[in-house]
């Protein structure tokens, strides 16, 4: 997958043409509207109609505690759409998500390539436009997303459930037609290794995947912290991980450790709303390379 | 660990050493409890000598203290800086000692720099909780109990990289999850990261993880002695120390470098007062016991004292009481 200038999400806006100024002002350069609306806004703002009702809508990307709610575990519930993302990857996505969130949603979905519109409140569109200023920086490279499992999706919603809690567990997962003999685990619900019974937990399925696959085998491994989820993308020698905090938009996380099979002597870091990002203890041994970052606030 | 003098436990009690109900600790007499108990369990004539067994002027010195039922119940400043005195009275530079413990939260709530010396540190791993930025990434237990994501427990950067030697000041505890907290725990579950995911169900792992991540180097080697601060206790519910009903007293402090054989003699401590009060035993394993810990006879977890004689198979000192020789001193 190429990750282009052209993969950044869209704020979709219902303000009119006099609200042109203010999103200039913002940083924002290309507005998607509602049909009807797209007239009138001069120069400045590059616009486009949409319709929501033909996108596919996504949940806001948060993290929810419920620390009074009795769970299975006490990790925290992460809202994410890689899901969805990763099943409909040429499908047109809409977020409508207020306030800080909404650059979360940008960053979720450039990290998926997804083509985005993201909706949001007065209170989103600074750090939705500073979240586009990052993603237009990133240096634009020839990489594919790297994935140790290979998943045969049957569309249920079984599937989906499992889909997203191997994502939310980190597991690198590539949707497959069939069994993908390159790839280090081939999952199929309905199958001798994975029953659909099992599958009726779909939290319990996620980790029988890993179990399956090992530790030892996974090409991430995140320390530190339970609301980060990452995705990896390699190609041409040079590997990228991208780190989204789902608790972003409300708190940093205060470290975090990092491991990826190879050895990368040479790196560079970038982070948004920061104009120097620290990697502490940058080791490569043992066949591995990993490193800390020391605040991921976004 | 277990150290030179491994089955041996030096008991030091006075009724003296706090004031009830005030809860004063009277620091004379903790200078004293301290002497003593460091001039039974060395054998030597003047405290000092038997100090300067353990600690050189050269070393940098680690104070662990357990602060987790803080402000109450806590490693006591009048204890850990009649420790510190006594360093420096040997050589120690101020400069070269640490008071230090997992959570800054916690730790704040206890008076420690009003009674230390300038120079000396305190210390946390954690100023805000959850970061792992205080720990040595390169130092770590990897297990998974329940298929956590996050599969390590790493050792705090100050012992791996600053300390030379660790004296442990645990508090006498019964522990909802082990059974008891005491040596043992206070090393390892107090100088590892991500160890609260060894209890998140009644059913829990503390069994073999507290021994496992007291045994790993180079906390090993470097825990040189242990003074068990049980001038006051808690015998219920514990580690914390949120009720009052489950406070006790017992005056007492307990000297060794064997862990084990310590915690042993802590086993019985709770489990007597436990008896006293009409409670279950730390050893009931029944389901029916599960629940409401307001209830003396309820707990959240099953509880594991077995810690103690798994740490005993890991080498880390003597289990068996007939093989321990407990010397008690009253002042």
């Amino acid at each position: 997958m190429l990750f282009l200038a052209a993969a950044l999400p869209i704020l979709f806006w219902n303000g009119g043409p006099d609200s042109a100024t203010a999103l200039r002002e913002a940083g924002i350069e290309r507005v998607a509207v509602p049909a009807g609306q797209a007239t009138g806004w001069g120069t400045g703002v590059s616009v486009e109609a949409f319709d929501p009702a033909k996108a596919v809508k996504l949940a806001t990307p948060s993290v929810e505690y419920r620390a009074n709610e009795a769970t299975a575990s006490r990790s925290p519930w992460l809202d994410a759409n890689g899901w969805t993302l990763l099943r409909r990857p040429s499908a047109r996505y809409y977020y409508d998500v207020p306030g800080p969130a909404a650059a979360l949603a940008a960053a979720e979905a450039f990290s998926y390539g997804a083509n985005a519109m993201v909706r949001t409140d007065g209170a989103g569109l600074k750090p939705f436009a500073a979240m586009l200023r990052f993603l237009r920086s990133i240096e634009t490279l020839e990489l594919s997303p790297v994935a140790d499992i290979g998943f045969v999706d049957d569309g249920g919603d079984v599937a989906g459930e499992v889909l997203n809690l191997m994502l939310r567990n980190n597991l690198l997962v590539s949707i497959v037609p069939k069994p993908d003999p390159r790839l280090k685990l081939n999952v199929r619900l309905g199958s001798r290794e994975f029953p659909m019974e099992d599958a009726q937990d779909p939290g319990g399925m996620a980790h029988t995947v890993r179990a399956r696959l090992t530790d030892e085998k996974r090409s991430l491994r995140i320390y530190g912290t339970q609301v980060v989820l990452a995705r990896v993308l390699r190609g041409s020698g040079r590997m990228r991980i991208l780190l989204l905090n789902y608790d972003g938009a409300r708190r940093a996380v205060d470290g975090l450790r990092v491991r990826v099979p190879g050895s990368f002597p040479n790196h560079r870091a970038a982070a948004a709303g920061s104009s120097s990002v620290q990697l502490l203890d940058y080791v490569t041994e043992g066949g591995a390379t990993e490193f800390t970052v020391v605040d991921l606030s976004k | 660990m277990p150290g030179p003098y491994p089955g041996q436990v030096v008991k030091v009690h006075s009724e003296k050493s706090l004031e009830l109900p005030e809860d004063q600790v009277n620091q004379n007499v903790v200078r004293q409890m301290l002497a003593s108990g460091m001039k039974a369990l060395a054998g030597d004539a003047r405290d000092e000598d038997a100090w300067r067994r353990f600690i050189s002027k050269d070393d940098v010195v680690g104070i662990k203290v357990n602060c987790s039922g803080a402000p109450r119940i806590c490693s006591a400043p009048e204890v850990v800086g009649a420790i510190v005195e006594k360093l420096t009275a040997i050589g120690v530079p101020a400069d070269h000692i640490y008071v230090y413990e997992r959570f800054e939260n916690q730790l704040r709530t206890v008076p420690y720099a009003k009674y230390l010396p300038s120079g000396v540190s305190i210390w946390a791993a954690e100023e805000s909780r959850g970061t792992i930025l205080g720990y040595d990434p390169r130092t770590y237990v990897e297990t998974s109990f329940f298929g956590e994501e996050d599969t390590r427990s790493n050792l705090a950067r100050l012992v791996s990289e600053k300390l030379t030697k660790i004296i442990n000041v645990p508090n006498a505890k019964e522990h909802q999850a082990s059974g008891v907290t005491g040596c043992l725990k206070n090393i390892a579950y107090g100088n590892f990261s991500n160890v609260a995911r060894s209890h998140q169900f009644e059913k829990t792992h503390t069994y073999s993880l507290i021994g496992t991540l007291a045994a790993t180097e180079p906390v090993r080697s470097r825990v040189v002695l242990h003074i068990m601060d049980g001038l006051r206790g808690v015998w219920h519910a514990g580690p914390f120390s949120n009720d009052p009903r489950f406070r006790f007293y017992p005056k007492l402090m307990m000297f060794g470098t064997d862990p084990v054989a310590m915690d042993r003699q802590l086993i019985d401590l709770i489990d007597n007062k436990r008896k006293a009060e009409g409670a279950i035993s730390v050893w009931d394993r029944s389901r029916e016991h599960l629940g409401d810990n307001r209830d003396i006879n309820k707990n959240r977890y099953i509880r594991e004292p077995g810690h103690i004689e798994y740490a005993s198979r890991l080498g880390l000192g003597v289990y068996d009481q007939q093989k321990i020789k407990v010397q008690t001193v009253e002042l």
